[in-house]
Parts: C-alpha cells; structure tokens; sequence
C-alpha cells in the first residue's frame, strides 16, 4: 500500500517542513488514506481502533434491513445518549433527600438546556428498556440463539435485566412523589423472596424504608456500579458476535468454494505476524462467501444511518414532550393508585394477584426460561429466518409468553384506577 | 536400582506439592468466601438514620374513647375502646403502603387490600394481618408505642 506522503520527496528546511505540517499531522493519526481498494478497506477496518471492532467483511445479511431492524445498534446508541446526558446531569444533580427535588426544579427553570437533557435522559432510559426487549424478540424470532450462539444469548437476557434494574434505580433519584412510591412497592417485591428476602430488602435500601439511605445507595447503582457492568458486558456481547461467527443468518444453499490462496504479484516482501493476514502478500480467494461485502463502507454508512435515526428521534421526542416531575416526596399520603414505572405494571398487575407469585415466582421461572432457552431448544433447524416453520412451537410459545407481559403491562397502565380496581379508560 | 530410587523420590514429592496445591486453592476459595462475606457485612447497615422505633405519641385523654386515629409520621393507627388502647400498623404487609382508615376497617390504595377493624385480611393480595406494637404509658404520662416490639392482635393496654 502507498500512500502519497511515502512518494513525496521531504523538502529540506523548516520552511518545507511548515509547508507539510499538516499533511503529515494527518497521515500520523489516520494511518490510511480514505480507501479506493478492496485492500485499503480492509486495512482502514484493520487497522483504525475506533473500527476494528468490525469485521473487514460482513454477510449481506447482517446489513439487510428487514432481518435486524437494526435494534442491537439503536440499544447501544440509547445506551451512549444516556451515558453522555447523564454524566451532564451529574453536575447539578445531588444525591440528598432534601436538595434532590430542588435539583429538578433547577433543571427544569434555571440551568441551560437542562430540561432538554432530562427530557432526552428519560426518554432514551424509556426507549432502551423497549428496545432491548424488541432486540431479545427479533433473536429470538429469527433463531439467533442457537449453537454456537447459546452464550451471547445468556449474556443478552442478562443485560436486559440490567438495563431494567439500571432504569429502575434511576426512577427514584427525582424524589417526587411517583419515585418514592415506585421504588417502596419495588422493593417490597424484592422483600417477597425466600429466606433471604427481607435482608436483601434492608441492604438495598440500606434501612427499613426507603429514604437519605437509599437515595445514595440508588444514586451510586445508578451512576457507577450498574453502568459499569453494562459497559463489560456489552463489550463481552460484541464480542461474541465476532467470535461466534457475525450475525445468524440462513445456510447457504450451495457449500462453500474451497479456498484458493493466491500469491499477490504487486506485493512480494516479507509480512509475518497476525497483520501478515490482512496486509501480506497473500489473499485467499473463495474461503469467505461471495455475498459478503466490505465493513467499509457498507456497514459503517448502515450504522450511521441508525445513528443519525436514533438521535434524530429522541430530539425530536425531547423538544416535544417534558418529562414528567409530581410533587415532591410526601410519605404521608401515597397517590391513589400507586403505579410503578410501565415496564414494570405487568409485574405489579400480577403482584395485586399474589405477592409472592407475581413479584418473586413467576418472574424467576420467565427469566430462568429465557436463560436456558438456548439450552433447552437444541433443535438446529430454522436459523437466520423470521417465524421460520421448523421453528412453529419455540416461538408460539415465546411470542404468547411475550404477548401475555404486554397485556398485562397495558391492563396496569390503564385499566387500573383508584384501590387498583378495574376502571375502562375510553 | 537408581532408577528405582529416582521414582521413589518423585512420590515422596508429590504428596508435598499436593498439599501445596490443596492449601493454595483452599487459600484462594477461603479469601474469596472472606470477601463475600465482608462485603455483606459492609453493605449491611449497623446504624439507620430513620426515625426511632420507639416514641411517645401523646396522652391518653388525646384519644377519648371510641377514636381510631391514624398517624401517618409514625404510620401506626391508634385504637381507644374504653379504657383500653391499641397501637395498630398502619403500613400494608402487601407492599409497604399506608392504609386509609375505611368504614369497614383498613384498606390500602395501591393494590386493594382491605383490613377489618383489628387488622385481619378481608380481600385483596395482602399476605399477613396487620401487626399490633406493644404499648405502655411513660413516666410522664404519654403513651409510648414500640414497634420492634410486636403483640398479638386484640392485646389492649388498660389505661
């Protein structure tokens, strides 16, 4: 590969040195010039650490629209948004049951653009839990978990509970009226398990009810601890991806060419080590599919496509709608109803069946089955494709399971009134 | 016969470098169950800054007979039938809410639990009865309600 600051002739002096200065600033931080052949797309995709997350090649399959909908990307640019707008919280926020509330207040009328960043705060926090739910259902759909996918499955499910404890601890940091009582019925529910229920209750909330205690120790959750583990297993989940092989997708009809390595006549020195691979004298001709395309720039102008989208769209959400904010924290009257955040009203719809059963019992038999589903179905057939037909059952009972969450999520978003009795909201 | 003893000096090592590794890998279970522990007794609060289990919440001549007052603060229902007084938990044993005070009893907003008069579940998800607190009168006069200490429901305290 050459490149044009290589050719030119260095021109002596300081003067020819100032007259290059910024071509050869350039060419040092951007070791490749923009790519004009295959092998400089390679190189780009190998060799910048921004991009060599992704493969030099990817499947068409893994670009095409309509298979992933894009929702792993939008997850993980949700998750940025919230990184980047929660950090600009963390300025004026304070972890104190007596200045919390006065914060929001601040945000809202005093600090600049602080509305605008707690709207688009919540509303990304809003978006990525749905997301990520969406997200589980095209893999499981599609049949993306089988072998030798089974992990990063286990690795997904587990970053949606964390994502869903992640907004949960977030949801009582404004110390309104609907935080406080959101996270007391919460963490009741937690205080259902077995044994050691109650305990888990009390170290949570770091005292018998919630209060100063557990507003720090939500606070920190929710800025350090969780973040953190979030960041690590999204890095495991990409990760994986590359590791088990890219994307799920169909079998190939035919199979594969057998590969034939050619001697590339234009590059003949001496390359050895893994880069030798990529930027060596030899290309190996018919050993990857002919129906994949290069990373650069087919898949980087795909991710910034959903990119420009998912900002596009939480903008646009954020100047529209404020955020809601109630009263602040009155522990003598609760509101009537008191509801926890949407994603959670399936679970407290169940809870005002059966403490134990709605809010420990059959929550952990769901997420145990989610766990091991990859495990449990071992049947191969029907990867890479929507509702494929060997797949009839697995999904019948995914999609009704699924279905069922939902109904019950809207029964107790709108058909619950005062005492949580039946209201009809039309 | 070299041979022999050369064999023989390498089992009279192994069963040292097997103690060595056993006493290793325990060291390393034995520090990471320590760590488990310690951390738990770390997040496992020894002092809570709320209020005190324990307090004074009146005379009795502020609860004439026949009152079911509700205090919301200490979330404790105080009950005065004659001379005899009660100190009834007025937080949900469902969730943790409060309970209004209703016609029939108790009932609680969040999720339609309903008490009758002495705490007993009548409807609703709640799991237990209300729970009664032990009440006595201070020396000077007040009453004082324990709620770490619990009695059985219909326990009166005779003023």
């Amino acid at each position: 590969m050459t490149t044009d600051t290589e050719d030119r002739k260095a021109e002596a002096g300081v003067w020819g040195a100032l007259r290059q200065l910024p071509a050869n600033v350039w060419s040092s931080v951007f070791r490749n010039p923009l790519p004009s052949t295959d092998l400089e797309r390679a190189s780009t995709s190998f060799t910048n650490f921004f991009l060599h997350i992704h493969p030099v090649k990817v499947h068409k399959n893994t670009l095409r629209p309509a298979y992933t909908l894009g929702l792993g990307l939008i997850s993980l640019f949700l998750f940025l948004i919230l990184i980047v707008t929660g950090v600009l919280l963390m300025f004026y926020y304070v972890p104190s049951t007596t200045q919390a509330y006065d914060r929001m207040l601040d945000l809202r009328g005093t600090v600049a653009f602080g509305i605008f960043l707690r709207n688009m705060h919540r509303w990304s926090a809003h978006a990525m839990v749905g997301v990520v739910f969406l997200h589980m259902c095209r893999v499981f759909l599609t049949g993306a978990y089988k072998k030798p996918r089974e992990f990063n499955w286990v690795i997904g499910v587990v970053l949606l509970l964390a994502t869903l404890f992640l907004s949960f601890t977030g949801y009582l940091l404004p110390w309104d009226q609907l935080a406080f009582w959101a996270i007391t019925v919460g963490t009741s529910i937690a205080g259902y398990a077995p044994l050691v229920g109650k305990q888990m209750q009390f170290v949570l909330l770091g005292d018998t009810t919630v209060g100063q205690e557990a507003l720090l120790r939500f606070y920190v959750l929710h800025v350090a601890v969780l973040p953190a583990v979030l960041v690590l297993l999204i890095a495991i989940h990409f990760w994986r991806i590359r590791k088990d092989g890219g994307l799920s997708r169909p079998e190939p009809s035919a199979p594969p060419a057998k590969p034939v390595v050619k001697v590339r006549m234009e590059l003949q020195k001496k390359i050895y080590g893994l880069q030798g691979f990529v930027r060596g004298p030899f290309t190996k001709v018919g050993n990857v599919p002919d129906d994949s395309v290069y990373s650069w720039p087919n898949l980087l102008m795909a991710e910034l496509f959903v990119f420009v989208l998912t900002v596009s769209v939480i903008l646009v959400v954020s100047l529209a709608f404020s955020a809601p904010l109630e009263q602040p924290v009155n522990v003598m009257h609760p509101p009537n109803p008191a509801k926890a955040p949407w994603y959670f009203l399936g679970l407290q719809e169940m809870v005002s069946y059966s403490a134990f059963w709605g809010g420990i019992g059959i929550p952990t038999v769901f997420a145990l089955l989610l766990l091991l589903a990859p495990y449990i179905d071992r049947n191969p057939k029907g990867v890479g494709r929507w509702f494929a037909r060997e797949r009839l059952l697995a999904n019948t009972i995914f999609l009704t399971l699924a279905v069922l969450n939902v109904i019950f999520i809207i029964i107790g978003t709108f058909f619950r009134g005062p005492n949580w009795t039946f209201v009809s909201p039309f | 016969m070299a041979v022999v003893s050369k064999s023989l000096d390498k089992e009279q090592d192994m069963p040292s470098r097997r103690v060595f590794s056993w006493l290793a890998s325990m060291g390393l279970f034995g520090s990471a169950a320590l760590a488990a522990v310690s951390d738990w007794l770390f997040f496992k609060p020894r002092v809570t800054y709320g209020p005190s289990a324990r307090f004074a919440i009146g005379k009795p001549d502020d609860f004439p007979p026949g009152t079911r007052i509700s205090r919301d603060v200490e979330r404790v229902c105080i009950v005065r039938e004659g001379n005899r007084l009660a100190a009834i938990s007025t937080t949900c044993t469902h969730l943790g809410c409060i309970v209004g005070i209703s016609d029939t009893g108790f009932s609680c907003p969040c999720h339609g639990s309903r008490y009758d008069q002495d705490g007993t579940v009548t409807g609703g998800p709640a799991p237990k009865p209300l729970p009664w607190f032990k009440v006595t009168l201070a020396p000077n006069g007040e009453i004082e309600v324990d709620k770490n200490a619990q009695v059985d429901p219909g326990t009166y305290f005779n003023v």
